[in-house]
């Protein structure tokens, strides 16, 4: 048994002083840092939760749910050479839910219960109306219409509006060159999101002196981002643009797209030095100059246009017409920074000691003070537990206001903006505050090189706890918590603890590989571990089907929505799954495996010639089209989690059968909403977009593979059957059967060929939605999901023959439709891209 | 209500500079204890790694960037929005 504890290693380093010092000698280069974090060859993945609570919206129900964002991350820290290194990192996050807009008095009413005309009631935020004030200027309590029924009142509330799911997507390499004593890496990467982007490169080095008791790193960046946001044309009305005129541009659709470009240039240096043999100081000092568009282009500022010609009502002095305003920030900011960092090795414990502190100041007149401390407490059998706490404090930027009054009257937009600050935003992030944080990381490593993380936060922020008080009120305190888990295996330390009689023997099971798209295709020998990834890329696009045929936009308008009519139809539609593979074989004849995954979807629509007119106004049963039609939708998430036991059947080296049991969890969504606008709920995104199955679903599988000389083949059975009668939100997927078979040869003695086919039936979405969907189009109908299906797959599988990785294994497969047959009427299949990596110890 | 402008951001560098013997102190009194190589088993010790848990860090700071106005600038790495 390969599993080795790290109790374990610990013994093994303290037994042997030259070992102690080999290892000694290998982690000192890591403690530095910046150019490379990770250890080599150390690939990761990581998922977590965020969360935010409730805000407080004194009295008024939101029907908002609070923001979340679900990200997952991988990275892979690749020693190409003993002297060259490669690193690369893949982010991704989606997220969804209300988030303030703007701020306004109580008084005004800005989170507004109404109902609409689809009979959903729901908060809408108002932006614009009037607002009465004494003689002070300060606002005063009224019924809701002109009647004044208190006096002053200066309670502030944030008006919150809320974002559909919304996908940012990151991937990033640095390439680094290591010299005895210095090291010098050279990277970059893009975030692509709908409404920004950027592109970065970074230069970084590192000096060892002194015996590599002190080490001196340093850092150059440049990122350039843009923005392109679209503001709706249900929103325009309702927000003046007018600052912007000048980076705007009209969409078809009739909804405006602010444009707006920015640059970062960043320089950083640090020291590290060893104190003693228990204890280490860091030090940073870093700089960012940015320059152009730095708004968030979705916030607003209410200004209230306090209008002399408006008589005030009994017992207001002055009337104000309240109007949002895209907030504006300085188009210069100077960030600079500084920390230091105290890392002790208290040996009572075995544990370490973090403190740490961070200076910022900016010149938008933020200065902001970090504390944080954590304890990293060993407790035996490769179990470590890290407590830490934090506690965060900034300043209010100089421009930073909840709400504006302006003595001069608004005029349909034509007053005088020079009578206004330059610089105006009502952004919460930029208002004077404390934040409290504590969480906990439980760290497990398994076997020597693979490890498992698990972290918890708790995070509030509060007016009250700014440094020296004078924080913003409490209508902006909100608290979020994250939970996050995360996998690191080091190859590094797995081929030194594993022999090669191990490797020899993946090979031999790999050399047979199945292509990529085969799920559950071979077996583990006794006591061994495999941890793998998958990734599936499917597509749709171009024509919509009836069954197996095309059909024209009206025959969709006139039949692919029931006995309703269809508006709009999706014209491309692309789904990525990430899974993680972790499998154990107890014994010979059972291997367990379990399956995390991750997945996002994204789709866009188009208007369906010939269908019949419908009303897009504010309010109307098709107040949401140009936004499907504009926008686009993406969802993502943690998905349905699948646990499954392989028991073998038959294994008589040339021939070997398998059969699965498992199940799938429905970790899942399945009750993503999109957002209200122009008056009318969004409903849940419609089933297909939905992150997981919402039942629990069985899934069994029959294995067959074969193997001779160079030659491979296999066949396999599968199915899913849904366990349950309908979902939380009401509706079931179609049970699934696949079978498919498959050959393959070895080109080489590490890279192999398969070519395969595949028939597919899924039937219907059974039942339906219990929850308010808004149906425009063939996808919103349960009757137009599954079908049959016939696929051909054409893979390579290639096994790592020798070198630090040897026996990790890669396959991909493109699997291309031959024929499809729906039910209903649905998008075409563009086909489907499965990569995987797996490595068995 | 305030309407504040930003006239007097020119200084700020100013109070910045005050911090800096702050720093330089602290790295001055790093006059340190010689630590031979096979004295250094401690420092290399997976709970003394200046960062343990990289991937975990990296993804409370996106948090905290996304929530707080001073971040992101010690890393110098560049990045995206993710401003929700």
């Amino acid at each position: 048994m390969a599993v080795i504890n790290s109790g374990e290693i610990q013994g093994a380093i303290k037994s042997s002083p030259l070992a102690a010092l080999t290892a000694a000698a290998l982690a000192l280069p890591g403690l530095v840092g910046a150019p490379a974090q990770a250890a080599d060859d150390e690939f990761s993945v990581q998922y977590g939760h965020y969360q935010e609570e409730e805000r407080d919206l004194f009295g008024v129900k939101s029907t908002y749910r609070p923001i979340e964002v679900d990200t997952v991350q991988g990275n892979g820290n690749i020693k190409i050479t003993d002297r060259v290194k490669f690193l690369f990192n893949y982010t991704q996050d989606t997220w969804s839910g209300a988030t303030p807009i703007t701020t306004a008095p109580l008084a005004f009413r800005g989170n507004s219960t109404k109902s609409s005309t689809d009979g959903v009631s729901g908060a809408t935020p108002i932006v614009n109306g009037e607002l009465f004030f004494d003689s002070q200027l300060n606002p005063v309590q009224t019924d809701g219409s002109r009647t004044v029924t208190g006096g002053a009142d200066n309670r502030l509330v944030h008006t919150l509006s809320a974002a559909s799911p919304e996908t940012r997507r990151q991937g990033d390499f640095k390439l680094g060159y290591e010299w005895d004593e210095a090291a010098a890496n050279v990277g970059g990467g893009t975030s692509v999101e709908d409404d920004y982007e950027s592109r970065f490169v970074n230069l970084g080095g590192r000096l060892d002196f002194n015996q590599k008791l002190t080490t001196l790193n340093g850092g150059l960046s440049y990122t350039a981002s843009d923005t392109k946001a679209r503001l709706d044309h249900d929103l325009l009305p309702y927000v003046d643009t007018g600052a912007y005129t000048d980076q705007i541009t009209r969409t078809a659709e009739g909804g405006k797209i602010v444009q707006g470009h920015r640059k970062d240039w960043g320089a950083h240096v640090g020291l590290t030095q060893v104190l003693n043999k228990n204890a280490l100081i860091e030090a940073g000092l870093g700089y960012t100059y940015s320059i152009g568009f730095q708004e968030n282009p979705y916030k607003v500022v209410e200004v209230a246009f306090i209008n002399d010609q408006i008589p005030a009502p009994d017992g207001a002095a002055y009337v104000g017409q309240v109007r949002a305003l895209l907030e504006q920030r300085p188009n210069v900011r100077n960030q600079l920074s500084g920390n230091l960092g105290y890392k002790r090795y208290v040996e009572a414990f075995d544990a370490a000691l973090h403190l740490n502190y961070r200076y910022f100041l900016d010149d938008w007149g933020i200065n902001a003070h970090t504390f944080e401390a954590d304890w990293g407490q060993p407790l035996g059998h490769g179990w470590t537990l890290t407590p830490r706490i934090r506690y965060y404090s900034q300043d209010a930027a100089d421009f930073y206001v909840p709400y504006l009054i302006s003595q001069q009257a608004y005029n349909s937009g034509r007053f005088d903006r020079n009578r206004l600050p330059k610089n105006f935003s009502s952004d919460h992030r930029l208002s004077g505050y404390g934040a409290l944080s504590g969480g906990i990381t439980l760290s497990k490593q398994f076997a020597k090189g693979v490890s498992l993380d698990l972290g918890y936060e708790y995070y509030t922020h509060q007016g009250g706890l700014k440094l020296g008080g004078g924080g913003e009120g409490d209508y902006a305190d909100f608290d979020y918590w994250v939970v996050n888990g995360a996998l690191r295996v080091n190859l590094e330390a797995l081929a030194a603890s594993s022999d090669h009689g191990s490797h020899a023997q993946h090979q031999h099971h790999h050399g047979a590989m199945a292509p990529a798209g085969v799920m559950f295709e071979h077996m583990l020998d006794k006591g061994k571990f495999m941890v793998g990834y998958r990734y599936m890329h499917s597509s749709q696009s171009g024509d919509m089907l009836h069954g197996a045929n095309r059909v024209s936009d009206p025959a969709i308008a006139a039949g692919g929505c029931g006995s309703d009519p269809c508006y709009i139809r999706p014209n491309g539609m692309v789904m990525n799954m990430h899974m993680l593979d972790i499998m154990y074989a107890p014994t010979d004849w059972l291997n367990l495996m379990v399956m995390p995954q991750f997945m996002d979807m994204s789709m866009t629509m188009q208007r369906l010639a010939g269908a019949p007119m419908i009303d897009e106004g504010p309010g109307g049963a098709g107040a949401h089209i140009p936004h499907h039609v504009e926008n686009g939708h993406e969802t993502g998430g943690i998905g349905d989690m699948g646990v499954y036991a392989l028991f073998k059947a038959l294994d008589t080296g040339h021939h070997h059968l398998h059969m699965g049991l498992g199940l799938s969890i429905p970790f899942g969504d399945v009750d993503i909403q999109l957002r209200r606008n122009h008056k009318v709920d969004g409903g849940l995104i419609h089933y297909g977009m939905q992150i997981g199955s919402g039942t629990l679903d069985f899934k069994p599988s029959v294995t067959y593979t074969g193997n001779y000389d160079d030659w491979s083949w296999g066949a396999q059975l599968s199915g899913t059957k849904r366990l349950e009668d309908h979902g939380e939100t009401g509706f079931r997927f179609g049970d699934i059967f696949q079978s498919t078979a498959w050959g393959g040869y070895n080109l080489t003695h590490w890279l192999s060929a398969t070519v395969r086919g595949v028939y597919t039936v899924q039937g219907t979405v059974q039942k339906q939605f219990n929850q308010y969907i808004d149906k425009l189009g063939p996808m919103d109908y349960p009757m137009n999901y599954g079908g049959r299906f016939w696929d051909v797959g054409f893979g390579l599988n290639a096994t790592v023959p020798g070198g630090d990785l040897a026996g990790n294994t890669l396959g991909v497969e493109w699997l291309q439709p031959v024929h499809t047959d729906y039910n209903g009427y649905q998008l075409d299949r563009d086909g489907t891209l499965s990569a995987t990596w797996h490595y068995a110890f | 209500m305030q309407n504040r402008n930003c006239a007097n951001s020119v200084s700020r560098p100013i109070r910045f500079m005050r911090v800096v013997p702050f720093f330089l102190l602290a790295l001055a009194v790093t006059g340190c204890a010689e630590v031979a190589p096979w004295q250094r088993g401690t420092l290399a010790k997976p709970q003394m790694a200046l960062d343990p848990y990289p991937l975990h860090s990296a993804l409370r700071a996106h948090n905290y960037g996304a929530r707080e106005a001073a971040s992101g600038v010690s890393s110098s790495e560049g990045g995206g929005c993710g401003c929700y």
